[in-house]
């Protein structure tokens, strides 16, 4: 639910278990209590995409049994899965461009008992036209980090689990371009794109590669995005927002012309769907025009990157609580 | 065992198999990621194990995953 600040405060006091996505300068003033947070002005609701400094996007965990709070670094962060309760979920905020949410991309697709306990949540950001800086907040005690990821474990009754799902609107031609990569990195000068080895900022930009498509892997069906996030000609790199992976092959995503007409065909089949919690991704939100459109029955912050077991880009991420 | 050999024929590529299940999905690609960069007797079994912990934790909502998979 989108809410006021008095709004927020009221459910918190009401010692509601809250996930609550909002600009720094609301998250600070809310009662201590059962809530985490995480910053970003950009939502998409129920009535469509949103810039807000004045309201908050909340989601209320229903049935839980138990949670916990905690909150972890790059030393400790795949502690997430030890620290899990053995029937329940956990919802995770890392701030943009912590070293912790840079380990966290390279190293969760590796985690040894990720998939054991369903993580998902999103990667916290700010107000692109300022220097903010990405934050989360462990409301417990209202302390808030920009170095630090939070977790909230939470306990489900023993005849309910949680479902994980993406909804990602690209596609892949099997037969087109495929990219190789020598190792996993966040920042890759040479590949091998056919076989044949290249620069590939080089040949992004002989081929015209429109860059607000990212690459897409195919992990057993599960097309896997990795946007890009800077094209340097004179480094002769290209920067991702999530790592890409020496052992995946790539392709270049199919263009799309309505991110919002294209979400509603992938969501028709997702109508019965009721999330406790969704999120989509910033640059859906900006190359996709999403200010005003709704994308339901999802609704949630704009994210600077979605978690679902790993890190994901330009992809909405849900979860439900269903029965066993 | 029968459906110890269905998993370990997935892990190598042998066979293919698609969930709906994200989870189980990704599950699949790591560990068939896993079992190509050391493709030894030990290392399928310790991918077969992995997978088969994951659905001894979600029996309740993998049973039509794993009826499938002792079709492939």
């Amino acid at each position: 639910m989108f809410v006021n600040l008095d709004e927020a405060a009221k459910l918190i006091r009401e010692g509601k278990i809250l996930h609550i996505a909002a600009d720094e300068s609301l998250l600070d003033k809310l009662p201590k209590g059962k809530w985490i947070g995480g910053t970003t002005p950009y939502f998409i609701t129920e009535e469509g995409g949103t810039f807000s400094k004045d309201k908050l996007f909340v989601n209320e965990i229903p049935c839980a049994v138990d949670f916990k709070i905690a909150v972890y670094d790059r030393t400790n962060i795949f502690d997430i899965t030890k620290d899990a309760y053995s029937n329940g979920m956990t919802m995770l905020i890392i701030p943009f461009a912590s070293d912790v949410a840079v380990y966290f991309a390279k190293e969760a697709p590796y985690s040894a008992d990720i998939f054991m306990n369903p993580t998902f949540g999103w990667i916290s950001g700010f107000d692109l036209s300022t220097d903010s800086k990405a934050k989360v907040y462990d409301g417990a005690n209202g302390v808030s980090y920009s170095d630090k990821a939070v977790a909230m474990h939470i306990c489900l009754p023993d005849d309910k689990t949680v479902s994980l799902g993406i909804v990602n609107i690209f596609d892949i031609d099997e037969k087109g371009t495929k990219i190789k990569f020598y190792k996993d990195a966040l920042t890759v000068s040479k590949c091998l794109v056919d076989g044949k080895e290249v620069v590939l900022s080089e040949y992004i930009e002989e081929s015209k590669i429109d860059t607000k498509f990212p690459l897409v892997a195919d992990y057993n069906s599960v097309l896997v995005n990795v946007s890009i996030k800077t094209v340097s000609r004179e480094n002769g790199t290209v920067d991702f927002y999530a790592p890409v992976f020496s052992e995946n092959e790539y392709h270049f995503a199919r263009p799309i012309s309505n991110y919002a007409e294209k979400f509603n065909e992938r969501l028709k089949e997702l109508r019965d769907v009721k999330p406790v919690f969704s999120c989509n991704c910033i640059l859906n939100y900006l190359y996709g025009e999403l200010e005003g459109k709704a994308t339901p029955p999802f609704a949630g912050p704009v994210t600077f990157g979605e978690i679902a077991y790993q890190l994901l880009n330009q992809t909405l991420v849900y979860a439900e609580i269903i029965d066993k | 065992m029968e459906l110890d050999s269905k998993l370990e024929a997935l892990i190598k590529k042998q066979a293919k198999y698609e969930s709906k299940n994200l989870a189980l999905n990704l599950l699949i690609s790591r560990l068939q990621r896993q079992y190509s960069l050391n493709q030894s007797p030990e290392q399928l079994s310790r991918c077969v194990q992995e997978m088969k912990m994951f659905f001894e934790k979600y029996a309740s909502i993998m049973k039509n995953d794993i009826e499938e998979l002792k079709k492939i």
